[in-house]
């Protein structure tokens, strides 16, 4: 278990802290919604009332990260959010297509939802129009993907960061700071077992002691790109939800723990492990977790 | 070639892989600037050094170095298997004929300059630690290219005494040709640089064409790659150009010009400039060659 020398930020969403000393403030968990096919309002609905409620209870935070595959999804799910989700409550927008990205960014903006959204992500895919539509309407928080093609290390990690190993003009962090974003999180990028799988999570303690920055991943991707796993059906499930352990374990602050189906099964597992590193921190570091950690919440 | 030619990343499609769990594939980059070599019809081409800046197209894969915002030297240099090979390979199959490969090594006293060193502190020892490194990759590019060429732009600003035992370090008994390239203005080193232990002298004549009169000055007896074209400005040279700054360079080392090529790597230049000066250069080639 760790504690960092650096100074460790600590970025507040409406609500939602994400970062610090491991111990001090409980592990955020993104769950996915509308990854795959057409959004299933109903059945999203019904699994973010799991959710949440299982957040009240466990105080372990969590946060909806809904995936906009097309153009035609952007109304529906915007209004979704504003319909569904607690008044205020942030929730983070999942997109890969730059021109999906910047139509949502002006829905967002005409329904003032910037203030709660999360962005991701920046990457070194970013085009100049993103970047000019980022000025113009620039979510609360960003969420930077640290994914070097030409090297998945976690030095090579760094080397985006500070300079998008020369595949952007500037550092991906320069960029989000340009930008205007003053709260980012980083992505540490997992990538498919073979190639440098474990480096995704070697990588959060080294950029947390560099940068003092939010640090995660969705290590959870890892257990999908193991086809192996196919043949232990049981044990893939498992392993699934328990890859979310590695994050905290490693000093991670947050984690996109795969689709929100899952929330029943990933709060409680992680709730248990954010009250264990809180009482090695707290023990050895002096670390006092927050009044709502789970520690606090769960432990009479 | 000197070495790097410019290519456009399509860091969408890259992301993309990634997104879709699919490995990042380079060799589309390689093949378009290696098709843009030939089609401007140069006959010694290189991989274009797409992958990387030239200094962390090595020490990306060297032990001992870690790549941040810069190249860190954090333990022993050594080398760990073929850095370039792969890619020459791959080159060879996308090659005419009768066009030609060179292999490109950056300098180890260029990338020692280019690094910072948190390990050895003793510069000359991180050299030759370098140059070992670099010998063994010679040794593996040797069997697939057909020039050796070795980069090493720092020598313009400074010489260290050790230089071309450095250099040895790397040539020494290799099968092939060599070439050492050291851009800037080495009017300075001139009767050094003609004491390396190499074939083939190039440099930037077209940038610095008081370079001809220092070595009007300093005959040696090495073969020469004239730059002919500049690769620190847009401006596309005319053929005409070419010719004439060919022709006076002649008068200057006569048949030892071997090689003609643009001043330095090619990098930095928009792609339909970098295009249009090869194909001028060649052009002004076949002129001197009497096609």
């Amino acid at each position: 278990m760790f504690s960092f020398t650096k100074e460790q930020k600590v970025y507040d969403i409406s609500g939602v802290s994400i970062g610090g000393q491991p111990g001090m403030y409980p592990t955020v968990l993104f769950g996915g919604v509308f990854f795959k096919g057409e959004p299933d309002f109903e059945d999203a609905k019904k699994h973010l009332r799991v959710m949440l409620e299982l957040s009240t209870r466990t105080g372990t935070p969590t946060i909806p990260d809904f995936f906009i595959r097309k153009v035609e999804y952007i109304d529906p799910i915007i209004s979704f959010i504003e319909k569904n989700l607690p008044h205020k409550h942030p929730f983070s927008v999942d997109i890969i297509e730059p021109t999906i990205k910047i139509e949502t960014l002006q829905t967002l903006a005409e329904k003032k939802l910037l203030f709660r959204t999360i962005y991701n992500s920046i990457h070194v895919g970013i085009t100049r129009e993103e970047q000019e539509s980022l000025k113009k309407f620039t979510p609360e928080m960003v969420i930077v993907v640290a994914f070097n093609p030409k090297d998945s290390s976690p030095d090579g990690k760094i080397e985006v960061l500070e300079n998008g190993a020369h595949l952007t003009e500037r550092g991906l962090l320069d960029i989000a700071r340009g930008i205007g974003f003053e709260k980012i999180l980083i992505d540490t990028a997992a990538l498919a077992p073979g190639e440098n799988s474990g480096a995704a999570l070697a990588a959060i303690p080294v950029i947390k002691e560099e940068y003092g920055l939010p640090t995660g991943c969705a290590i959870h991707n890892v257990v999908e790109k193991s086809k192996w796993l196919n043949d232990y059906p049981f044990a893939k499930k498992t392993v699934d939800v328990a890859s979310n352990c590695s994050i905290p374990l490693f000093g991670g602050d947050y984690a996109l723990f795969g689709p929100v189906q899952n929330a029943e099964l990933v709060v409680p597992l992680i709730a248990w492990q954010d009250i264990l590193v809180s009482e090695y921190t707290e023990n050895y570091f002096g670390i006092c977790p927050v009044a709502f950690h789970p520690r606090r919440k769960l432990l009479k | 070639m000197i070495g790097s030619y410019p290519v456009s990343i399509d860091t969408q499609q890259v992301m993309n892989s990634y997104f879709q769990e699919q490995e990042v594939s380079w060799e589309n980059y390689i093949e378009q600037a290696v098709q843009g070599m030939v089609d401007a019809g140069i006959c010694l081409v290189s991989d274009g050094q797409t992958r990387d800046p030239f200094i962390q197209l090595f020490t990306r894969h060297l032990g001992g170095c870690r790549i941040r915002d810069r190249t860190e030297i954090v333990g022993h240099v050594e080398y760990h298997g073929p850095i370039t090979v792969a890619d020459q390979l791959f080159v060879r199959r996308l090659l005419p004929r009768r066009t030609s490969l060179i292999g490109v090594l950056t300098g180890p006293f260029t990338l020692t300059k280019s690094s910072v060193d948190l390990f050895y502190h003793d510069e000359k020892q991180l050299c030759f630690d370098f140059a070992a490194a670099l010998r063994k990759e010679a040794e593996q590019l040797q069997k697939h290219v057909d020039v050796i060429s070795i980069d090493e732009p720092f020598f313009s600003n400074q010489l260290p005494e050790y230089a071309a035992d450095l250099i040895k370090t790397i040539t020494h008994h290799l099968s092939c040709p060599t070439r050492l390239h050291v851009c800037g203005d080495v009017s300075r080193i001139v009767p050094q640089l003609g004491e390396m232990p190499v074939n083939i002298l190039s440099h930037e004549f077209k940038a610095s064409p008081f370079l001809l009169d220092v070595f009007h000055e300093h005959p040696c007896s090495k073969k020469i790659c004239l730059g002919s074209v500049r690769s620190d400005d847009v401006r596309i040279e005319p053929v005409e150009e070419i010719v004439r700054h060919i022709q006076k360079a002649q008068e200057i080392f006569g048949e030892a010009i071997v090689q003609i090529a643009p001043d330095c790597g090619q990098r930095l230049l928009p792609q339909d400039v970098a295009f249009q000066k090869l194909s001028n250069l060649v052009v002004a080639g076949d002129i001197m060659n009497g096609r």
